[in-house]
């Protein structure tokens, strides 16, 4: 208690350390708005002891007028130059003015050089840049695989539950270098969404990406390949609809000593057009796609974190065609377009292991003859595939906080990923030997915040055809 | 040739010797922290002054062993997630981390307090709220950050009142959103460090600080090690330890508490609050105090139970789990420490 007496009395009756608070805050003020350099700089020459502040009250002497021999300096002595005692009238207005020109400078960039949005704006970006060479055809080539510009923003922020609505639009070009929407859809929180220890539920209208199954909606911790698995693209999972989606997640599990948050059940139940994306409704009907996942309920540092099942489905109606494009007649006839999927991953850094089980119902009209629903020809066609991927990790990509790290440069966790993936695809299970099978081994390096560089060497083998391929894909994926 | 066949088991026992001596040391000592609001690689008190001064450096360059330290924006969870993985062997945080950590099997154990004071919770109000006390609290919207000492430290706050968490509506919030929040009157109250804008401005007032009341302060904080590397190399976790003690040593003296400010402030503190705080705190001799004393043993023995009680842990476990006492004594005596932060 004596000590701390003693301390108070220091601190209360020092005269010189109150004049040196005093300029210390106006200094830290002015360094705020100057900038992170200068207010180092005020902070470091205010950062000497107590004492020597008390005798830097008097006039400056020695040390700025004393010559000292060129080579002769000793960093290892405290700095002295720069402590100053109290603030003086000329330091003061130089402070007030220094605060002034920048409150200028600031507002001369608002009104010419800064970008203002309405709202609140995050404006991100990917690009893939790729070489890819196969050897059936023989061909290579450089390609400019897509780019993709998305801007992200709340139109309302609601701090005491969470219930906010925000805006997503994407614009983007694949290989046929048309700039399209990609996504465009609005997104609310019915449910709070500030609380982890309680559910969440969203809403999202526009256009947006399906939901179906894990290979073609997940992110790169899971889905470590180029390309997509075949079914993706073949029964149409990894394009965007127009539509309202319902999702949410129950019973969450939340671990407070690493911020984890894992709900027991995640669910999306969505209504859409069915006629993909940047187009018009071609029929009455609309689709209707769902999806649920059961995460284990585990803690962070369980071993069991990362494991999930998840089951998806997808029912609606597709336009039965003549051969060629012509509708039969125009939005009348529909077939059925359903399909069913499974998928069991447990992701948990290093390890990680995924496999996806789906199935496709597809109905057609064969007749090329038809130009009426009365002499349509159905056909049903049964179609499967299903991928398994086993990765590694060396290095802390996956790990959420050390990619969030306090430092002065711009480290990022260098960070190699090899896997392989196996991926089975069956047009026709009615037709035997029409199978293709994809081999996949994969290297990805990540070697900088938004930036991985992959290698891809896969064997096809399409039975259809009877084509074996030795494929090669090397890309840049790059974003902001 | 035979000579030769017989000198082989005292070669490969030689070998086994002098593999296993190496093996002793670690090639590098890696230690976490918590970032700053200014996202600067720097901590401040008495862990920044040994980092300031090179001491760990110092201490082991003779041995070659190299010393990393990572600061996680996340704090005690993002340490927590780095124990987990393997990242880091030593670290320090609040009170609430480790207990929960250890809670969820983390293998590490508290190795020494990083001060006797712990940290003062502050609770600001809205002035339309009609908060006059903190039995007003129920019913009202207060925001706070989840799963730290705040957090904790607010729910023993409550219960003193005869409330509980499930009584008031709580809002998970950054301190950022929080001060947000409690200037667009979108919560009634918010609890926090000491930083406190809003009420210099006059936008909020302070209801409630724990330098009035310092049985609700946060238990003291933690130094940590991982039980791997205690267990692998015990020589190396008591220099470790040593080397942190002398900051405290440094921390505790009053002639240092400007400096300790100043480093605060350089870590994105405002220089009038930390200082308030510091000196609404106990004396410096006895708020740096590291020493693990039985009554830090109590009083993480009671927040294990509190935490059980009201559901922020879901294993109630014994505080002896979670504190390793073989390092410390020793390296207190050593420096002779022993005898100045004396407890009876």
């Amino acid at each position: 208690m004596i000590i701390f007496k003693k301390f108070e009395i220091n601190s209360s009756k020092d005269k010189g350390n109150i004049m040196s608070n005093r300029k210390l805050t106006i200094l830290v003020l002015g360094a705020l708005l100057i900038g992170h350099t200068n207010l180092l700089a005020a902070e470091s020459a205010e950062a000497v002891p107590q004492e020597q502040q008390v005798s830097d009250k008097q006039p400056q002497q020695a040390s700025d007028s004393t010559a000292v021999p060129f080579g002769s300096e000793d960093l290892s002595a405290t700095d002295t130059s720069e402590a100053g005692g109290a603030v003086t009238q000329a330091e003061l207005d130089g402070v007030r003015a220094e605060i002034a020109t920048l409150r200028d400078q600031l507002t001369q960039r608002l009104d010419k050089t800064i970008a203002n949005s309405k709202r609140s704006l995050s404006i991100s970006g990917s690009t893939q840049t790729r070489y890819a060479a196969s050897s059936s055809p023989n061909k290579n080539g450089f390609l400019f695989n897509s780019a993709i510009i998305s801007l992200k923003g709340f139109l309302k922020k609601d701090y005491v539950e969470g219930k906010s609505i925000s805006y997503t639009l994407g614009l983007g070009s694949n290989t046929s270098y048309n700039l399209q929407p990609t996504d465009a859809y609005l997104q609310y929180s019915i449910g709070q969404s500030l609380d982890i220890g309680k559910p969440y539920l969203y809403v999202q209208i526009g256009q947006q990406k399906k939901q179906f199954g894990l290979e073609a909606t997940t992110t790169e911790d899971k889905q470590p390949a180029i390309n997509t698995a075949q079914f993706a693209s073949k029964l149409g999972l990894s394009q965007r609809d127009i539509g309202i989606r319902l999702y949410g997640d129950l019973f969450p599990v939340v671990d407070l000593g690493y911020n984890y948050r894992i709900p027991l059940i995640e669910y999306s139940l969505a209504l859409y057009n069915g006629s993909g994306p940047n187009t018009a409704d071609t029929n009455l009907d609309k689709d209707i796609e769902g999806r649920i996942v059961i995460n284990a309920p585990a803690g962070y540092y369980s071993p069991y974190r990362g494991l999930a099942l998840g089951g998806s489905f997808y029912r609606g109606k597709q336009d039965l065609y003549k051969v060629g494009t012509t509708l039969i007649p125009n939005g009348e006839g529909e077939g059925e377009k359903i399909r069913y999927g499974t998928d069991l991953s447990y992701v948990s850094a290093p390890l990680g292991f995924t496999a996806e089980y789906v199935i496709g119902r597809d109905e057609k009209n064969i007749n090329p003859f038809a130009t009426t629903l009365a002499n349509v020809t159905r056909y049903t066609t049964k179609s499967a595939g299903y991928t398994v991927t086993f990765f590694y990790e060396w290095g802390e990509q996956f790990y959420k906080n050390s990619r969030s790290q306090s430092r002065n440069d711009d480290w990022w966790p260098t960070t190699f990923q090899p896997f392989i993936r196996y991926d089975h695809w069956d047009p026709d299970t009615a037709v035997a030997n029409n199978e293709s099978n994809i081999t996949t081994l994969g290297f990805n390096f990540f070697f900088a915040e938004t930036t991985k560089f992959q290698l891809n060497y896969s064997l096809s083998d399409d039975k259809a055809t009877k084509v074996k391929q030795n494929n090669f894909a090397a890309q840049f994926q790059f974003g902001f | 040739m035979k000579k030769w066949i017989k000198a082989l088991p005292i070669v490969a026992l030689l070998f086994i010797t002098v593999a296993a001596q190496a093996e002793e040391k670690p090639k590098v000592i890696r230690i976490g922290g918590g970032g700053n609001a200014l996202n600067l690689p720097q901590a401040s008190g008495a862990i920044g002054w040994v980092n300031e001064q090179g001491l760990l450096e110092k201490e082991f360059a003779k041995d070659g062993i190299k010393i990393e330290r990572t600061y996680y924006k996340a704090m005690g969870p993002g340490q927590n997630e780095a124990i987990a993985s393997g990242l880091v062997d030593f670290g320090s945080a609040g009170d609430l981390v480790t207990v929960v950590g250890r809670a969820g099997g983390l293998p590490y154990k508290i190795i020494s307090t990083s001060g006797a004071g712990g940290s003062n919770i502050y609770i600001q109000v809205n002035p339309a709220s009609g908060i006059k006390s903190l039995k007003d609290l129920k019913g009202k919207r207060i925001g706070y950050l989840k799963g730290t000492y705040l957090h904790l430290a607010f729910n023993r706050i409550l219960d003193a009142v005869g409330l509980t968490e499930k009584e008031i509506r709580g809002v998970n919030l950054v301190n950022a959103d929080a001060q947000a929040a409690l200037a667009t009157n979108s919560v009634d109250a918010i609890v926090s460090s000491s930083d406190r804008p809003l009420v210099d401005q006059g936008v909020a007032k302070l209801l409630f600080d724990t330098r009035k009341y310092p049985q609700f302060k946060s238990a003291p904080g933690s130094i940590f090690v991982t039980e791997a590397f205690a267990n692998k190399y015990p020589e190396i976790t008591r220099r470790v330890l040593k080397t942190l003690l002398k900051g405290y040593y440094w921390a505790s003296k009053p002639e240092n508490q400007e400096a300790i400010i100043q480093s605060s402030v350089k870590n994105g503190g405002t220089y009038k609050h930390i200082k308030a705080d510091l000196i609404g705190s106990l004396p410096p001799k006895e708020n740096y105090d590291p020493t693990v004393t039985t009554k830090v043993l109590k009083d993480y023995q009671e927040i294990i139970d509190f935490a059980f009680k009201r559901g922020i842990i879901r294993r109630r476990y014994n505080v002896s789990e979670l504190f390793d006492l073989r390092f410390q004594a020793p390296a207190l005596k050593e420096l002779g420490y022993d005898k100045y932060w004396v407890h009876n």
